[in-house]
């Protein structure tokens, strides 16, 4: 008996729960309406690929920073699972739900996304790309790194201290990611042409996303090819777990090493001379003319189409300018933990 | 004091009640957020989420079949993917995006008798073989698809599941509809045919149910059978959605789809569970997921709270056993 | 001289929900005094060995040791007042040696950091004492055979110092050799001056080893007194409640056609192979010791095991494909020994349970009518007396002899001509099992035919027609039930040799 009560209480609590909800969604839904004339604060989602690696840690401090400039409200939230397009795709849906004034999305896919960017566009939501190209023209702006020049200052480097001839990995990221798949083309491209000196002993290998896996294949690519002389790795994790195993290894500094991107553990092995070389994207850069441009639009000014945030190269000798430091180490701390 | 049949009914209500109770708690608790409100409830993120749900929902309503019977599969996820990835493929090979989906669909089915009948014939634990068809799932996948995505051009198929349908009297992408209609199949063939009963029986006792004639084997076979054919639907569903194959979609959700098995009453030593469970539990996952989304919160806050409501499912279920 | 009692229970109640399962018990026990507590399964022996080890708590009623209150709050707190239970399943790690089970839960406590040199003499000197010296205290438990298992349990419990040991069903499942050194084993440890409390359903044994008696029945203690004065008859008396001739029911019935004919039928897990012809309206006993082949053969007839060799022939026509399904379609049906982990879905409804063999006539269009599947199922509730709530009960709530009728009413709702019964009064209560004797006597009477394996002779001689002795796979003798004699029948059993020389008084034995 005591138990039946127990369940009609339940279910009366849930009446009463259910009428308030109805009550409260009439009203603010009104009241949504009626904001119009107000002063408004812009609500713009930041969509990253992941929210682990460093490098969106400095593109969230940059979007934190455009949002503190202009006064505008933003969320930041990437896939559950780094590097999940379904994943993504429902995030950006339930953005488009949630009926945000503008969304800034670094597409993990540039084929997958474009769907859900076409139903945002659709709902009225303007949509800025950064970092990764997508398919299609149906957004505002795509504001990324020539990910393809960074490929090719990776090369330079890696021929100029080897003397431009030894045998080279091309260690690569992640199957279906562009960016990086630019900067390995661009890599490629300039080590077939201009260097006939480098041989290339490994190019389609990937290193995945974790740096364990990076380790990994690294590990395993330097015990069977142990006659390398030069590495050049496309993003952060596979340049930190190729730094790693050839650390183990005890040929850091030994075996010419160029990578993409910037973290503590990096700058020291720079410092170390164990790397000869990091190129550099802008990331503060993107996040903040992510956020930037959207809300320039949204206030009517016009936008540019394609923005450019430069590559830069980072080596031993060049870390201590200025310019460079502030790129290798942005001061993010003010805007994020 | 003595059970009568209309208490013992009452209890049947309340198993199901509970995780009911949790996703109206769920949707309540974000319509209430004064940020989201009136926004969390609208048609078009209703449907949002139903749309989201369905790839999960399908696996799990093979899940629910093979966790009911006693077993357990871990290459559902992989299985969806290999799927996905031939869907693609079998475009660009010119077929028809019918005979697409077909292949896609016959794929997960195959992998699933493959599961069934190194269970039955090898004697194998079911964990077992199918972590390894996990790998092996996965892993073909990958190799159709040379370690990368594959693009397809876009044909009818990638509209099975729109968030606005276009014909527009559907009202919901033709996804759901299928969802639904399947929900209600297998929830009739789990109680009303001696099919069913028997998956029951077979995960309640598996003894006892050889002893009463039935065919362990046979049964089991056909188990594992129509859930690959729900997951090889799940991957078409997949392409539908992603509009390329990818071969690392849906890593780890096998784990997402056990867990609504779980969280809709399913128990892991078999006989117990239910499809109307199984479907809330999805939906409980998938309202957290679009309102924790919608709030603007760290995803490590919805991890934890996924966790916990695992956790404490199947605690309350406990509870209820303790006290029958 | 009045010495205190080892152990003293004053009006021990205890009830589960509206149950009382122990009624105002008294008992006592002094020591170096071993007593028995005998009663049939249900009478409460099982729950007063609990609420003795602190698994449970009485509901009222008072406990002492050696004139001290006791009151455990837990198994772990029992034993360490003293009071060690043997369980039947034992309750050893079976990948640990026998001296570590010896010593688990208590390295520190009793012997601070005794070197293992001399725990290793301990426990030698121990099983030498116990005379078991071939006993390797270094051996792993799960090598050991069960009679030696039991002494290391009986070890664990002198080491632990326990002044009161009880013992439940230990012979269940040892050979007679083994009860035999058991016996000296409890004559040393009595010697001691521990007091040890036998559960037993083996009466002779009972009379052998007790000094003294506890009869339960219902919970309710009916006797007690010095083993020497009481006859045997008398104990199963006070123990059922009912004169010995009212136990098994009569129906008249005449064995007619063959039903079913065996043919050197010999079966995947058979030694040997057996033949032998069942009529309908008969009911043929299977006598043999545990590991006869007995069990085996059943279950190779029924299709459970893979028939080897030999032809199993129904109704005059060969059963070709012996599987359960074909098995039930060709009216065989079969009851599992093991009723817990066989025989029955625990968590599955009665209703369920009892038509899942047979569910074709709830189905039209392919779908089940569930209410008419309930019905059906009440309709077998009424007629077995099977005291159950509902249809839809779940299988575990009901007791075990309920269970079993529920197993029983599977096979006839499923239209079975040939009943192959494993087993199907053990352990369950006594007025359960004269309904199951009645029953079986109502089969036979409508013209089916019953095979019927028992360990437990008496009941054999009781209801069966015919009995056939196994030994070792073999086939030993077939003859009428009037025959036999108890004393024959183990004879045949043990010795796989037939034999008509004697014929001893047919003795209602004993160990119900």
């Amino acid at each position: 008996m005591k138990k039946e009560l127990r369940v009609i209480f339940f279910l009366a609590c849930l009446i009463v729960f259910l009428a308030l909800i109805g009550c409260r969604s009439d009203r603010s839904s009104k009241a949504s309406k009626g904001t119009g004339g107000l002063k408004k604060t812009y609500q713009i989602a930041v969509i990253p690929k992941g929210t682990t690696h460093e490098y969106w840690k400095a593109v969230e401090a940059g979007a934190i920073q455009a949002a503190q400039e202009l006064g505008v409200e933003i969320f930041w939230k990437g896939p559950q699972k780094e590097d999940d397009r379904s994943q993504q795709i429902q995030v950006l849906e339930d953005f488009i739900s949630r009926q945000v004034d503008g969304i800034v999305l670094a597409p993990l896919d540039d084929r997958a996304l474009v769907r859900p960017v076409d139903e945002a566009r659709a709902e009225g939501i303007p949509v800025v790309i950064i970092d990764s190209n997508l398919q299609g023209e149906n957004y505002l702006s795509f504001i990324a790194t020539d990910n393809y020049k960074g490929g090719v200052m990776a090369a330079r480097r890696l021929a100029e201290v080897m003397g431009g001839k030894g045998k080279i990995f091309l260690i690569r990221y992640l199957e279906g990611s562009a960016s990086t798949t630019f900067r390995e083309q661009g890599f490629l491209d300039t080590v077939t042409k201009e260097y006939p000196g480098l041989e290339l002993l490994v190019k389609d290998q990937y290193a995945g996303t974790t740096t364990e896996s990076a380790y990994q294949l690294t590990e395993n690519l330097l015990s069977r090819y142990p006659q390398v002389e030069g590495i050049f790795a496309p993003n952060e994790s596979s340049t930190f777990g190729a730094l790693r195993a050839l650390q183990e290894a005890g040929l850091a500094g030994k075996i010419k090493f160029v990578g993409f991107d910037s973290s503590a553990k990096l700058i020291q092995a720079l410092k170390d001379k164990e790397l000869d070389g990091l190129v550099l994207q802008d990331p503060v850069k993107m996040g903040y003319l992510g956020v930037k441009t959207l809300v320039d639009y949204l206030q009517g000014k016009p936008v540019e189409k394609r923005i450019d945030t430069g590559v830069t190269l980072a080596t031993p000798e060049n870390m201590n300018q200025p310019e460079i430091k502030s790129l290798l180490e942005p001061d993010i701390s003010k805007y994020v933990r | 004091m003595k059970i009568t049949a209309g208490y013992s009914r009452l209890k049947k209500l309340t198993n199901l009640l509970g995780p009911f109770i949790g996703l109206i708690l769920v949707i309540s608790i974000f319509s209430l957020m004064p940020e989201v409100s009136g926004r969390f409830l609208r048609l078009a993120n209703l449907t949002s989420v139903a749309t989201q749900s369905v790839i999960v929902a399908l696996s799990a309503l093979g899940m629910t079949l093979i966790i009911i019977s006693g077993g357990i599969d871990l290459s559902a996820a992989s299985n969806l993917a290999l799927s996905c990835v031939l869907v693609a493929y079998s475009i660009n090979l010119g077929l028809s995006p019918l005979l697409a989906a077909l292949i896609g669909l016959v794929a997960g089915g195959l992998i699933g008798l493959a599961n069934g009948l190194l269970i039955t014939r090898l004697r194998l634990v079911p964990f077992i073989v199918t972590l390894g068809m996990m790998g092996i799932a996965r892993g073909i996948a990958k190799w159709v698809a040379r370690n990368q995505k594959i693009d397809a051009p876009l044909t009818w198929l990638n509209d099975l599941m729109v968030r606005t349908p276009h014909p527009s009297w559907l009202l919901l992408s033709p996804g759901i509809w299928l969802m639904i209609f399947l929900s209600i199949i297998m929830a009739v063939v789990l109680k009303k045919t001696v099919f069913g009963r028997r998956v029951v029986a077979i995960g309640s006792n598996e003894l006892t149910a050889r002893l009463c004639g039935i065919r362990t084997d046979r049964i089991k076979i056909i188990v594992y059978t129509i859930s690959g054919l729900f997951c090889g639907l799940a991957g078409v569903m997949e392409f539908s959605r992603l509009t390329v194959g990818d071969p690392t979609v849906a890593m780890g959700l096998e784990l997402d789809i056990i867990a609504a098995v779980v969280i809709g009453g399913g128990s892991l030593s078999g006989g117990e569970g239910s499809i109307s469970g199984t479907l809330i539990g999805v939906f409980i996952m998938a309202f957290l997921r679009n309102g924790c989304t919608m709030m603007g919160w760290p995803n490590y806050f919805q991890e934890i709270i996924i966790g916990a409501i695992i956790i404490i499912a199947v605690a309350l279920d406990r509870l209820r056993h303790r006290q029958d | 001289m009045s010495e205190t009692p080892l152990l003293s229970l004053k009006k021990i109640c205890k009830s589960f929900g509206p149950n009382l399962i122990l009624d105002r018990v008294d008992f006592e026990l002094r020591s170096g005094e071993v007593r028995a507590l005998i009663g049939e399964n249900g009478a409460g022996k099982s729950t007063l060995i609990k609420i003795l080890s602190g698994a449970y708590h009485p509901d009222s009623g008072q406990m002492f040791i050696s004139g001290f209150p006791y009151r455990p709050t837990g198994p772990l707190d029992g034993r360490r007042q003293g009071i060690a239970v043997i369980y039947q399943e034992l309750n050893l790690a079976p990948h640990l040696t026998v001296e570590e089970n010896i010593y688990l839960g208590q390295e520190e406590s009793r012997f601070g950091f005794m070197e293992k040199k001399k725990k290793r003499l301990k426990v030698r000197e121990l099983l030498e004492f116990l005379h078991h010296p071939e006993i390797q205290p270094g051996s792993l438990v799960k090598n050991l055979p069960v009679g030696a298992r039991q002494v290391v349990e009986i070890i664990r419990a002198l080491i632990s110092q326990a002044k009161i040991l009880v013992m439940d069903e230990p012979t269940s499942s040892l050979s007679q050799e083994d009860t035999k050194r058991l016996f000296e084993v409890i004559h040393k440890v009595k010697a001691e001056g521990v007091g040890v409390i036998y559960v037993s359903h083996f009466l002779e044994e009972v009379k052998e080893i007790a000094d003294s008696f506890t009869v339960l029945r219902d919970g309710q203690v009916v006797g007690s007194g010095e083993m020497a004065g009481v006859s045997l008859e008398e104990l199963i008396e006070m123990m059922i409640g009912k004169k010995l001739s009212e136990l098994y029911p009569h129906f008249p019935h005449r064995p007619g056609e063959v039903v079913m004919s065996c043919q050197q039928v010999q079966g995947k897990k058979m030694t040997g192979a057996i033949s032998l012809e069942l009529r309908e309206g008969e009911i043929l006993g299977v006598a043999g010791l545990i590991g006869s082949g007995r069990t085996e053969f059943l279950r190779t007839i029924f299709g459970l095991d893979r028939l080897k060799e030999g032809l199993v022939i129904i109704s005059g026509s060969l059963v070709s494909r012996l599987q359960p399904g074909t098995a039930i379609n060709r009216g065989l049906g079969f009851l599992s020994e093991d009723r817990q982990t066989e025989g029955l879905a625990a968590r599955m409804s009665l209703a369920d349970n009892l038509t899942l063999g047979y569910l074709k006539p709830y189905v039209k269009n392919g779908l089940l009518n569930n209410q008419r599947q309930k019905q059906a199922a009440s309709d077998w509730i009424n007629r077995l007396k099977i005291k159950a709530q509902s249809p839809e009960q779940k299988i575990w709530t009901l007791s075990g002899g309920n269970q079993q009728k529920v197993a029983l009413a599977r096979l006839l709702h499923q239209q079975a001509k040939v009943f192959l019964l494993d087993e199907p009064t053990r352990g369950i209560d006594v007025q359960s099992k004269t309904q199951i004797y009645e029953l079986i006597g109502r089969l036979a009477a409508d013209n089916r035919a019953v095979i019927f394996v028992s360990s437990y002779f008496p009941e054999l001689l009781g209801i069966g027609d015919r009995i056939a002795v196994f030994h070792r796979g073999q086939l030993v003798e077939i003859k009428p039930a009037a025959d036999w004699t108890e004393a024959s029948l183990m004879r045949a059993a043990i010795t796989g040799k037939e034999n008509n020389s004697e014929k001893n008084k047919k003795v209602i034995g004993a160990n119900l």
